[in-house]
């Protein structure tokens, strides 16, 4: 059982005008709401067949850099699968992306290593201005994001229409 | 035994009628039942697709709270008129999105529901649980209108069943009708495409034969053009020879003398009158005509035209071999095709030579009657010979040859049944052959050939005519004939005294006359007048003595003599009621 998705931050953002120190409260349900669409995002997104190992292998979602989730996107995953395999969750450091299924960019990790990995690099306007495959950003106080389908294409991944369709963009489609 | 055998047979037929009734109204139940359980079955079917469809849809809109893009879906639902309410719940069955018709309640958390269809209180139930590579997202449920459409439809069968049965023998009906009428349409059509394609076909014919009219004309033309020349120097010789013999006449006084210079004055002119009548009778635009003839008489009457056409060098000789059989042809075109055939060797011969027509019948086959046309000329190269009957071929320098000649002689051998072949060699002169088949009919009764001793028919005639000179010499002729006259200059004036004296055994007129009404118009006026009248029509002009033949009053070719004006005489018939000598 994953907790309940449907993270409204607009009650809290009002709580963050009213009082400073709601704002790691603010942040931290922004972290959930997060945490809970990478593991969506694998339901939505086909691999290659050489992505896995064997059927029923695991699927990883990889924290590289900084982690700003903590304990949410363990519990995010806990329990999930996304066409077959179990969602496991993997912090990468500042190491290579090999192995990971989907990557949250944190701060302090650059790109360039994941480029040819069938690998759906998520990032964030929170840490950068660079954009993965897919990019989250704040608006309306709620959580909604890019897509930038040459970069999944180049990995290799096929991204459902379901997700496309809920793109505040969809850049380098063909 | 026999009491229930015949309350059988007396109540057979109405049983067997109620029996099939009964049979048909448990058939119909049946057929209703099992059609309210397909009815209810296709329903379900129909909500179930669509809420897969919905729960498919809306996944990604749930999974990323996209409550704006779910409402979107949900509200699409309500174009099936059946759906009473649709929504869609989150994971943790809390309502995301929904829409109800009027009456309908949506509870905002739902009972956890699986895949479920459900009829219940005429209501149908679905639930479709939204998933998406493998995550469980939420549920799609639908409410629709489960029983009342399948009632309405139950009862409404019988209702449809009438109503088709008798809709079906309107369709029928129409069918037929309507197939009636455009059969009818078609028909119509038909004739009326025929009736255009008939009108073509008749002006298409009316266009040959005025091609072919004119085709003719211009192959006349072509051979009077031919004959002008020489013809103009035959009659300056006539002229030469009579104005010289006035001359004479004027100084001598020897009777003897005097006689001898009248009769080659009589001669002459009797060749100039004849040469002219040719001429006109080609020039004269008249339609095919075929007349049963004696070829070999039409041959010789032509001597003289021939004689005089070509020149002085060329040497004509005819021999005609008799018997001849009959034949039906075109006169006008037969004489065009010899003076065509005698033209052409006239060309060939430029330094003289000798030309030989002989008319005999085929040896082999009395069928046919076959003229020779041979000269002594230049002859032709077989190449040449090929080509000789074809329209616009020849070899003569512009202005000289049309190629007109021999395609008319052609022609005319095709459509009088017959055929006309060529035998030549260059420098040894060419011999034409054409050959005509023969007829069983009789030959025509021949007017001119045996002109009637002229009839001593005395009477009254009016004569009208414009020229003094013309008039007197035709009223020397009348009075010799037996004739009393009177004369009138114009045709209005002679239309007067017809009026105003009763009574003349004869009109003789003059076709072209000054003045409003020329010859043949009054001849028309007067038979109006008096359809028994005698009328005899004169003129020079070939043009009317076409449309006074056409009319069908005798006439008179200018110059005439006393046996032509008997004959056309005799030609207009007695007046009826009048008592003329036998
Ligand atoms: N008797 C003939 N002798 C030699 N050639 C002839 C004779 N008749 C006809 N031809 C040839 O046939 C051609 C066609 O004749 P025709 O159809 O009468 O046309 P045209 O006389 O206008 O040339 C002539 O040009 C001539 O070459
Ligand atoms: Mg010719």
């Amino acid at each position: 059982m994953i907790s309940r998705g449907a993270f409204r931050v607009k009650a809290l953002a009002l709580a963050l005008c009213l009082a400073h120190s709601a704002a790691v409260a603010n942040t931290h349900l922004e972290q959930a709401v997060k945490a809970n669409y990478l593991v969506r995002f694998t339901a939505f997104v086909e691999w290659p067949t050489a992505a896995f190992p064997a059927d029923g292998s695991p699927l990883h979602i990889c924290v590289a850099g900084a982690d700003p989730f903590g304990q949410t996107l363990d519990r995010a995953a806990q329990g999930q699968t996304a066409w077959g395999h179990p969602i496991t969750v993997r912090r990468v450091g500042s190491e290579s992306l090999r192995g990971c299924h989907v990557a949250y960019l944190g701060r302090g990790y650059s790109l360039t290593a994941a480029t040819n990995l069938p690998v759906l690099t998520v990032t964030d306007a929170d840490v950068s201005g660079h954009r993965g495959a897919v990019h989250f950003v704040v608006v309306n106080s709620r959580v909604r994001f890019h897509i930038d389908q040459g970069q999944s294409q180049r990995a290799g991944l096929r991204i459902s229409s379901r997700l496309l369709n809920l793109a505040l963009s969809v850049r380098g489609a063909r | 035994m026999n009491r229930l055998r015949r309350t059988l047979a007396g109540i057979g037929l109405p049983i067997l009628a109620v029996g099939s009734l009964a049979l048909l109204l448990a058939v119909a139940a049946v057929v209703f039942l099992l059609n309210e359980q397909a009815v209810r079955r296709d329903l379900a079917r129909e909500a179930g697709a669509q809420a897969d469809l919905l729960a498919s849809a809306v996944s990604g809109a749930l999974a990323f709270d996209d409550q704006t893009a779910a409402q979107d879906y949900v509200d699409a639902v309500q174009v099936n008129p059946n759906v009473l309410a649709a929504a869609i719940y989150d994971q943790n069955n809390r309502l995301v999105a929904s829409y109800a018709r009027g009456g309908e309640t949506i509870p905002p958390v739902a009972t956890p529901r699986d895949h479920t269809t459900q009829f219940l209180d005429g209501r149908l139930y679905v639930v479709r649980p939204v998933t998406q590579g493998g995550q469980r997202l939420g549920t799609a449920r639908l409410r629709l209108v489960g029983k009342p459409l399948a009632q309405q439809r139950t009862q409404g069968v019988g209702l449809f069943l009438v109503v088709a049965l008798s809709a079906l023998l309107m369709t029928v009906l129409a069918v037929g009708q309507a197939a009636l009428k455009r059969a009818n349409r078609q028909l119509a059509a038909r004739a009326e495409e025929l009736a255009g394609a008939n009108a073509q076909l008749h002006e298409q014919m009316a266009e040959r034969e005025r091609a072919e009219e004119a085709l003719r004309q211009s192959q006349k033309l072509e051979a009077v053009g031919r004959l002008t020349g020489g013809v103009a120097h035959d009659f300056n010789n006539l002229l030469m020879v009579v104005s010289s013999a006035a001359d004479m006449l004027q100084r001598s006084d020897d009777p003897k003398r005097r006689e001898a210079l009248i009769a080659g004055m009589r001669q002459a002119v009797e060749r100039g009158s004849g040469l002219t009548r040719q001429l006109l009778a080609f020039s004269r635009r008249k339609p095919l005509k075929s007349a049963v003839v004696d070829v070999g008489e039409q041959v010789e009457r032509m001597r003289i035209l021939l004689e005089r056409s070509l020149r002085e060098d060329i040497r004509v000789s005819i021999d005609v071999q008799r018997p001849l059989r009959p034949v039906e042809l075109d006169v006008g075109e037969l004489e065009l095709a010899l003076l065509n055939l005698a033209v052409n060797a006239r060309d060939a011969m430029p330094d003289g030579g000798e030309l030989t027509i002989t008319v005999f019948s085929e040896p082999t086959n009395d069928e046919r009657i076959c003229i020779r046309v041979a000269d002594t000329g230049v002859g032709m190269s077989p190449a040449v010979q090929s080509r000789v009957f074809e329209p616009f071929f020849t070899t003569k320098e512009v202005g000289r040859g049309t190629g007109l000649g021999l395609s008319q002689v052609y022609g005319f051998a095709r459509s009088s049944g017959g055929d006309v072949t060529v035998q030549s060699e260059e420098g040894r002169g060419a011999v034409f052959t054409l050959c005509l088949p023969t007829t069983d009919k009789a030959l025509a009764a021949e007017v001119s050939a045996a002109p009637p001793a002229a009839p001593r028919a005395r009477g009254r005639a009016l004569l009208v005519e414009d020229d003094d000179g013309v008039a007197a010499g035709i009223g020397h002729m009348l009075r010799d004939l037996g004739y009393t006259y009177v004369r009138a200059c114009a045709a209005d004036e002679a239309l007067k005294m017809f009026d105003g004296s009763d009574l003349y055994d004869l009109v003789i007129s003059d076709m072209v006359m000054p003045g409003p009404m020329n010859g043949l118009a009054l001849a028309r006026e007067i038979r109006n007048r008096r359809p028994d009248q005698p009328i005899v029509l004169s003129t020079g002009f070939s043009e009317a003595a076409a449309a006074a033949g056409e009319a069908g009053f005798p006439l008179l070719t200018k110059p005439y003599g006393i046996p032509e004006l008997a004959e056309a005489i005799h030609a207009a018939g007695p007046r009826r009621g009048t008592v003329t000598e036998a």
